[in-house]
C-alpha cells in the first residue's frame, strides 16, 4: 500500500497499481487539469497543463523536499511517500500561463461551437485562467476542414494530438497526422486517404474543444439540454457501454460509457450512429389487425384479451425470438407462451452477422455477430426448452405443420425476412408479429404489433464475455406503441406496472446461468461466468 | 489521386531499400527515402510520398508527418536547379546578410521563398548555416559561398545564367 | 598567456586532413588501439568519468555521469548517437571539426561505443552542412577498410557499425530526444523524461547521445590521460556542492563584429575579453563592443561591462545568460541596433519551436507577433515590461516545458531588454512617437487584416 499525500491529505494507493498523479488525485477527488493525457492512449505531456509539485522523502532523512522543477502529473508515478502539491502558487501560475497561451489564438466561436458545455478549455478557464487579456492578437479565423468521417475547425485545435495518437495505437489506422512546424500546426489527412475507420467517431469524444466535430451531431443540439440515460449499444455482442443523450424523447447522440470489462472508452461508429431508426417515421406506431381481407386498428384495450384468446384457441403454439429481446421480455415471453402451451416451441430468431469479428490493435473487437442479446436469450430459452432450434427449424416445423400459432418477436433494424420465408406463416391459425418495421411478415399476421426501440425500453443483455448489463429506457417509444416487456407482463395477467427488475431477480433465481444478477447490478454490468463454476461443482456433487 | 505511372523509378526504389539494414524500423528510413526522392526530382510530389510510405509499410500520414515537420521539401513543383539559402541568423544579419539577401531577391525578381519563373533557381531564408565566422555566407546546392558581398552574389548570377557549373 | 598546445584543431590547415592518411600520420586512431588493447569498456568509462568532461553541445552535463545511467549487464542492442545537428546560431566549430578532422571525431565515436558497448552509431549531420557529411562518410568508408568498424575491431572482438543520417533543417534536432525522433523517421518532438535515453532511447533501447566535440575529446583523454585532460581549465570550486569543474580543451568560436572571426583552441575559462581581443583581433573598424553572446544566441548577452567574465559553465551565468552554451561568441559592436538583436532571436525561435507543448510554441510566436508590431511602428513601451513576462513564463521556472528550447527563447529577450532597456525604450519612442505610452491592448485596425497584430 502506497501513502501519498495531495494537498496536505494523504491517501492510500493500492501497491502492485501502477498509477499517475492524475489518476490518483482523481481517485482522491481532486482534479488535476489536462488536455494530451487519457487514460486509454500513450502518454506525451505536451499540453502542460498538468503540472504540479512533487516531493519525495529522502531515503536517508526521510524528510521530504519539494522539487524546483514542476512536473507533468500525467508522466508522475505515484509512489509510497510521494507529496503533491496541487494548488500552490507555482502551480496556479503555470495553469493560468497554459489557459492563456492556449487563448492567445483560439477563436472565441462558443456561440456557434458544438463544444460550449463541455469544453475544457472554457471549463478551465472559468476554474484556473487569469482574468483579462494581454495581447493585441485577434483570432477571428475558423477554418473548417472535411476530414473524412469527421470534420476539423482548424484554428480551434489545441494541438493535444489525442485524435493522431488515437488513430495510430487504437485504430491502428494512422488516417490523421500533424502537419508543418511550431505554431503553424494543424491536423490533416492526406489528400486520397480520408479519416475513414469504424472507430473514427471516437475521436470526437477524445477532442478537449470543439475542432473536431461529429458529422452527426453537429448543430443538431445544445448539450446542456440533453439528458444522459446509461444504456448498452445494441449494435453486436460486444455490448458497449453507453449514454443515450436526449432532450424530449429524442435522440441526438449516442456516447461511450466507461467500462473497463467491455468497451474501456470506446464505441464503433455502428453502434454510435446506430440510433436514427429509433425516429424513422416509417416505423410501426400502431397495432394491426388483419381479418381476412379486412384490416383494422384495434384499440390495446381490447387487443390484450384478444390476443390472450387467440394464442389459446390456436393449438401448438411456437415462439420467435429474436436476439434484440432482453434477458428479461425473453424470460416473460417464454413464460407466456409455456404457460397457454406447456409444449409451445421456443426458437431463436435469426442472428444477424458477418463474417469475422473486427479485432483493433488495443484489444477492442466489433464483433461479428450483429445482435446484443443472442446470449442472454438463448440462455434464457434453454432453461425452458433445452437445445434451443434456430430459426430454419422453426420454419420447418411451421412447414410441416407442427406449429398452429405463432407469436415472432423481430426488432431488427434492417430488413430481416423476405416473402418466401413470410409466406410460409400463411397456413397459421394465428401469426402475431412484434416488430419495428413492416415487412413482408408484418402484411401477413393477423396480429401485427408495434415494437419498442431499444431506447425506448429497460432490459438487460449479455454479451459475447458473458457480461450482463442493464439498460435504462431513455426515450418514451410512440404513442402507439406497448413496449414488450409491459405487453407480457399484462398478458400474464400481473398486476402493477411492469418492474424490470423483479423480472430479473426472478428469473435470476430460476435460471442458473443468471444467478450472479440475482444481487445488485453495477453500473458496468456483472460477469455471469461465476455461475459456471457453481454450476460445474454443483454437477459434480449431484 | 490516380496515376499510372509510378513517380518512383526503380532505381530509386533499389536506393531506399538498400537502406534497411541500417535501422532496426522501417519508419527511419522515412527522412533518407525524402532526401533521395529530392535529390532526384527536385521536390517530393503527394503521390512519391504515398509510394515511400507503400515500400516501407507504412501509413502516408506517417510519411507526410515527417515531411512536413521539417518545411524543407518542396511539394508541389521541383525546385529551381539553384537551390540558394541565405543565411539570416545573428552571425550574418549582423554582416548585412539580410540585406543581400534582399538584394538577391530583387536582382532575381522574387520573393525570398519563391523560384524564379525560369526555374533556374529557389532561394530561400536559411536560419543559421553554421558557416558563422565566414558571415554572410549562402549555401547553393552543395556548395557554401562565404564573406558575401553584393559583387560575388552579381558575380555568382552571373554564372547561373551562363549556366557554368558550380564548383564544389 | 601560456603556450596552449590545439589538440582538437591540431590538424585544420594540413593538406588533406580529413583522409585516413594524414590522420594517422599525426598519430591517429593510436588512442583506440590502445583502448582496445589495454583497457576495459569500463576502464575508459572511469577515465572519462574522472576527466571531468563535460558535454560540449551546450548543456555541459557531464559526459561519464551521463554514460553511467546506462543499466548494467544490458543484453543490448545499445546505440550511440553523434550529435552532429549543429544549429544553434553562431555555433560552427563542429562543422570544421567534421570538415577539417572528421577521422578525429570519428575515432572519437568508436572509443565512445566501446566505453558504453554501443554496438551501432548513427553520425546525425545535419542537412546544411553537405562538405562535412561527405568528408565524415570517406572517414567511415575509410575507417570500415582499415579495420577501424565493422566486426573484431583490431582483432579486439569490438564490433561497431556506423552510419551516416542526414538531418532536414530543424533546429530542435539538435536536442537530444529530438534527435532520437528524427532518426526514427517521425517529426522531431523531444521525448519527456523520464524515462532518459540512456534507460530508452533510440528504438527504446539505451542510447547516448553526445556532441561532436566531446566525442573528439574522448580521444584525447585516452591517448594523453586523465592528468593532461584535467591540467586545464579551472578545477572545481571547493565551496560549491558538487561542482565538477570547466575541465579540458575547447573550441571557441567568434564571429560577428570582429576582425579575425574563426575557431580559436584554449583551455575552458578564458575570459572573453581575451578571446575577443587576443584571438579575434578584436571589435573591427575600431569600434567598441556593445554586447555579446558568449555560446550561441540560446545563451542570451552579455553587456560591455560583463566581458571580463571567464567562458566556463559558470562565468555567464553570473551575468544572467543562460550558461556557456558552445562557447561560440557573436561579437555585436556599438552601432548594431539591439532592437534588431531581440527581433532576429525572436523570429529564430518562432521559427523553430517544434510546437509540441503549449507554453513554447504560443509563447514564441507571441513574441515574435510583439516584435513585428513595434517594428511596424506600433510598439509600446508596455511591450518590454511584457516581453518579459512571457519570457519568464517560458523560461523561468524549470519545467514547465518538455525540452529546453524555450528556455533558449527566453534568455535572449531576458537578457537583452534587462541590459539594453533605454536603448529599446528609445527605438519605441522614435518608431511610434504617437502611441508608445499606450498600455491597452488595442487592435492595430477595426478591420483585421494581414499585417501583424500583435
Amino acid at each position: 500500500m502506497a501513502k501519498i499525500t495531495i494537498d496536505g491529505r494523504q491517501f492510500d494507493v493500492p501497491d502492485g497499481r501502477r498509477i499517475n498523479a492524475i489518476e490518483a488525485a482523481g481517485q482522491a477527488g481532486v482534479e488535476i487539469p489536462h488536455y494530451c493525457y487519457h487514460p486509454g492512449l500513450s502518454v506525451v505531456g505536451s499540453c502542460r497543463m498538468c503540472l504540479v509539485e512533487v516531493g519525495t522523502p529522502d531515503p536517508k532523512t526521510g524528510q521530504v523536499r519539494v522539487q524546483p522543477k514542476l512536473t507533468p502529473g500525467c508522466n508522475l508515478t505515484v509512489s509510497d511517500g510521494m507529496v503533491v502539491l496541487t494548488r500552490s502558487p507555482k502551480v496556479q501560475e503555470a495553469r493560468a500561463m497554459v489557459e492563456e497561451d492556449l487563448l492567445l489564438r483560439h477563436p472565441i466561436d462558443c456561440p456557434i461551437c458544438d463544444k460550449a458545455g463541455e469544453c475544457r478549455l472554457q471549463d478551465y478557464f472559468f476554474r484556473y485562467g487569469r482574468a483579462g487579456r494581454r495581447t493585441d492578437l485577434m483570432p477571428f479565423s475558423s477554418r473548417r476542414r472535411d476530414l473524412g468521417d469527421v470534420t476539423l475547425f482548424v484554428d480551434r485545435c489545441i494541438l493535444c494530438t489525442r485524435c493522431v495518437r488515437f488513430c495510430a495505437e487504437v485504430s491502428g489506422t494512422s488516417e490523421l497526422m500533424v502537419t508543418r512546424r511550431g505554431a503553424r500546426e494543424e491536423i490533416d489527412v492526406v489528400p486520397g486517404f480520408p479519416l475513414r475507420n469504424n472507430l473514427s467517431g471516437n475521436v470526437v469524444d477524445l477532442c478537449p474543444v470543439g475542432a473536431l466535430g461529429d458529422k452527426d451531431f453537429l448543430y443538431q443540439q445544445r448539450v446542456w439540454f440533453l439528458r444522459p440515460h446509461a444504456a448498452v449499444c445494441t449494435g453486436c455482442a460486444t455490448g458497449c457501454s453507453i449514454w443515450v443523450e436526449e432532450n424530449q424523447d429524442r435522440i441526438y447522440r449516442l456516447r461511450p460509457r466507461v467500462n473497463p470489462h467491455v468497451n474501456r472508452w470506446w464505441m464503433c461508429n455502428q453502434g454510435r450512429y446506430g440510433y436514427h431508426h429509433v425516429h424513422d417515421p416509417g416505423r410501426a406506431a400502431a397495432p394491426r389487425r388483419r381479418e381476412g381481407a379486412a384490416v383494422s386498428q384495434p384499440d390495446w384495450t381490447v387487443l390484450v384479451g384478444e390476443l390472450g384468446e387467440r394464442l389459446r384457441r390456436a393449438g401448438r403454439l411456437g415462439g420467435v425470438f429474436s436476439p434484440y429481446l432482453s434477458v428479461e421480455e425473453a424470460y416473460l415471453l417464454a413464460t407466456l407462451l409455456r404457460s397457454i402451451d406447456p409444449g409451445a416451441v421456443l426458437a431463436m430468431g435469426p442472428v444477424p452477422a458477418i463474417a469475422e469479428d473486427e479485432r483493433y490493435p488495443d484489444g477492442f473487437v466489433v464483433s461479428a455477430e450483429k445482435a446484443p442479446n443472442r446470449r442472454g436469450v438463448e440462455e434464457v430459452l434453454a432453461h425452458f426448452t433445452g437445445p434451443v432450434p434456430g430459426f430454419e427449424h422453426f420454419l420447418d416445423l411451421v412447414r410441416r405443420g407442427e406449429v398452429q400459432g405463432a407469436w415472432v418477436s423481430g426488432g431488427y433494424r434492417d430488413a430481416w425476412i423476405g416473402e418466401s420465408a413470410a409466406r410460409r406463416f400463411e397456413g397459421l391459425a394465428v401469426l402475431i408479429v412484434q416488430d419495428l418495421f413492416p415487412s413482408p411478415l408484418w402484411e401477413r399476421a393477423d396480429y401485427a404489433l408495434p415494437a419498442a426501440a431499444f431506447a425506448e425500453r429497460d432490459g438487460s443483455y449479455v454479451n459475447r464475455g458473458d457480461r450482463l448489463q442493464t439498460a435504462a429506457m431513455a426515450v418514451r417509444p410512440p404513442w402507439g406503441v406497448r413496449p414488450e416487456g409491459g405487453l407480457y407482463w399484462e398478458l400474464l395477467g400481473r398486476r402493477g406496472l411492469y418492474d424490470q427488475r423483479a423480472v430479473l431477480d426472478e428469473l435470476s433465481r430460476e435460471i442458473l446461468y443468471f444467478a450472479v444478477a440475482a444481487g445488485p447490478i453495477p453500473e458496468v454490468g456483472v460477469d455471469l461466468k461465476l455461475n459456471r463454476l457453481a454450476g460445474s461443482l454443483e454437477e459434480k456433487t449431484a | 489521386m490516380s496515376t499510372r505511372e509510378p513517380v518512383l523509378s526503380d532505381e530509386l526504389r533499389a536506393a531506399i531499400t538498400a537502406l534497411f539494414p541500417r535501422y532496426p524500423t522501417r519508419q527511419s528510413v522515412v527522412l533518407p527515402a525524402l532526401h533521395a526522392v529530392n535529390e532526384r526530382l527536385g521536390y517530393v510530389p503527394p503521390q512519391a510520398v504515398v509510394e515511400i510510405a507503400d515500400l516501407l509499410g507504412l501509413a502516408p500520414a506517417q510519411v507526410q508527418d515527417t515531411l512536413s515537420f521539417y518545411e524543407f521539401f518542396p511539394q508541389d513543383r521541383p525546385a529551381g536547379r539553384f537551390r540558394v539559402w541565405m543565411c539570416r541568423s545573428i552571425s550574418c544579419s549582423a554582416r548585412e546578410g539580410e540585406s543581400l539577401l534582399e538584394y538577391l531577391a530583387g536582382r532575381l525578381g522574387i520573393r525570398p521563398g519563391e523560384t524564379t519563373p525560369d526555374g533556374l533557381v529557389t532561394l530561400r531564408p536559411a536560419e543559421c548555416l553554421g558557416a558563422c565566422e565566414l558571415a554572410p555566407a549562402m549555401l547553393v546546392n552543395e556548395t557554401l559561398y562565404a564573406d558575401l558581398t553584393r559583387e560575388k552574389i552579381d558575380e555568382f548570377l552571373r554564372k547561373v545564367q551562363s549556366g557554368q557549373k558550380i564548383a564544389n | 598567456m601560456a603556450a596552449f598546445e590545439p589538440v582538437l584543431s591540431a590538424n585544420f590547415g594540413k593538406p588533406e586532413s580529413h583522409t585516413l592518411a594524414v590522420y594517422q600520420a599525426a598519430g591517429g586512431y593510436r588512442a583506440l588501439g590502445k583502448a582496445l588493447r589495454q583497457l576495459s569498456p569500463a576502464d575508459v568509462q572511469g577515465m572519462v568519468r574522472t576527466s571531468g568532461l563535460r558535454g560540449r553541445g551546450g548543456a555541459g552535463f557531464p559526459t561519464g555521469v551521463k554514460w553511467s545511467f546506462l543499466p548494467k549487464d544490458h543484453p543490448g542492442p545499445i546505440y550511440f548517437c553523434l550529435n552532429g545537428d549543429e544549429s544553434e546560431p553562431g555555433t560552427f566549430v563542429n562543422r570544421l571539426q567534421m570538415e577539417n578532422d572528421p577521422h578525429q571525431v570519428l575515432e572519437g565515436t568508436i572509443l565512445s561505443c566501446y566505453a558504453t558497448r554501443a554496438s551501432t552509431a548513427y553520425l546525425y549531420v545535419r542537412y546544411e552542412y553537405p562538405l562535412a557529411r561527405r568528408r565524415m562518410q570517406a572517414a567511415v568508408d575509410e575507417a570500415y577498410a582499415a579495420g577501424y568498424l565493422g566486426k573484431n575491431i583490431l582483432g579486439s572482438g569490438f564490433a561497431l557499425d556506423a552510419y551516416v543520417h542526414c538531418g532536414a533543417g530543424a533546429y530542435v534536432c539538435g536536442e537530444e530526444t529530438g534527435l532520437l525522433e528524427s532518426l526514427e523517421g517521425r517529426r522531431a518532438w523531444p521525448r519527456i523524461k523520464p524515462p532518459f535515453p540512456a534507460v530508452q532511447g533510440l528504438f527504446r533501447k539505451p542510447t547516448v547521445v553526445n556532441n561532436v566535440e566531446t566525442a573528439a575529446c574522448v580521444v584525447h583523454i585516452v591517448d594523453r590521460g586523465v592528468e593532461w585532460f584535467r591540467s586545464m581549465g579551472v578545477p572545481p570550486d571547493p565551496k560549491v556542492l558538487g561542482d565538477v569543474g570547466s575541465l579540458g580543451p575547447k573550441l571557441y568560436g567568434l564571429s560577428g563584429h570582429v576582425n579575425r572571426p574563426g575557431c580559436y583552441e584554449g583551455p575552458l575559462g578564458l575570459p572573453c575579453r581575451q578571446v575577443i581581443e587576443e584571438m579575434g583581433g578584436g571589435v573591427w573598424k575600431d569600434r567598441r563592443a556593445k554586447a555579446v553572446v558568449p555560446g550561441g544566441l540560446s545563451t542570451g548577452v552579455l553587456s560591455a561591462a560583463e566581458l571580463d567574465l571567464p567562458l566556463d559553465f559558470v562565468g555567464p551565468t553570473r551575468a544572467g545568460c543562460l550558461g556557456l552554451g558552445t562557447a561560440c561568441l557573436v561579437v555585436l559592436d556599438e552601432t548594431y541596433p539591439m532592437f534588431d538583436f531581440l527581433y532576429n532571436s525572436c523570429r529564430f525561435f518562432a521559427e523553430e519551436s517544434c510546437g509540441q507543448c503549449t507554453p513554447c510554441r504560443e509563447g514564441t510566436h507571441w513574441s515574435m507577433m510583439i516584435l513585428e508590431r513595434i517594428k511596424a511602428g506600433r510598439g509600446r513601451l508596455v511591450d518590454l515590461d511584457l516581453l518579459l513576462e512571457i519570457g519568464d513564463q517560458i523560461g523561468i521556472t524549470p519545467g514547465t516545458t518538455i525540452c529546453g528550447l524555450a528556455d533558449g527563447a527566453a534568455w535572449p529577450i531576458k537578457t537583452t531588454i534587462r541590459k539594453f532597456r533605454g536603448e529599446l525604450e528609445e527605438y519605441i519612442r522614435r518608431t511610434n512617437p504617437q502611441g508608445h505610452l499606450a498600455t491597452e491592448p488595442v487592435p492595430a485596425c477595426v478591420e483585421p487584416c494581414e499585417a501583424a497584430s500583435g
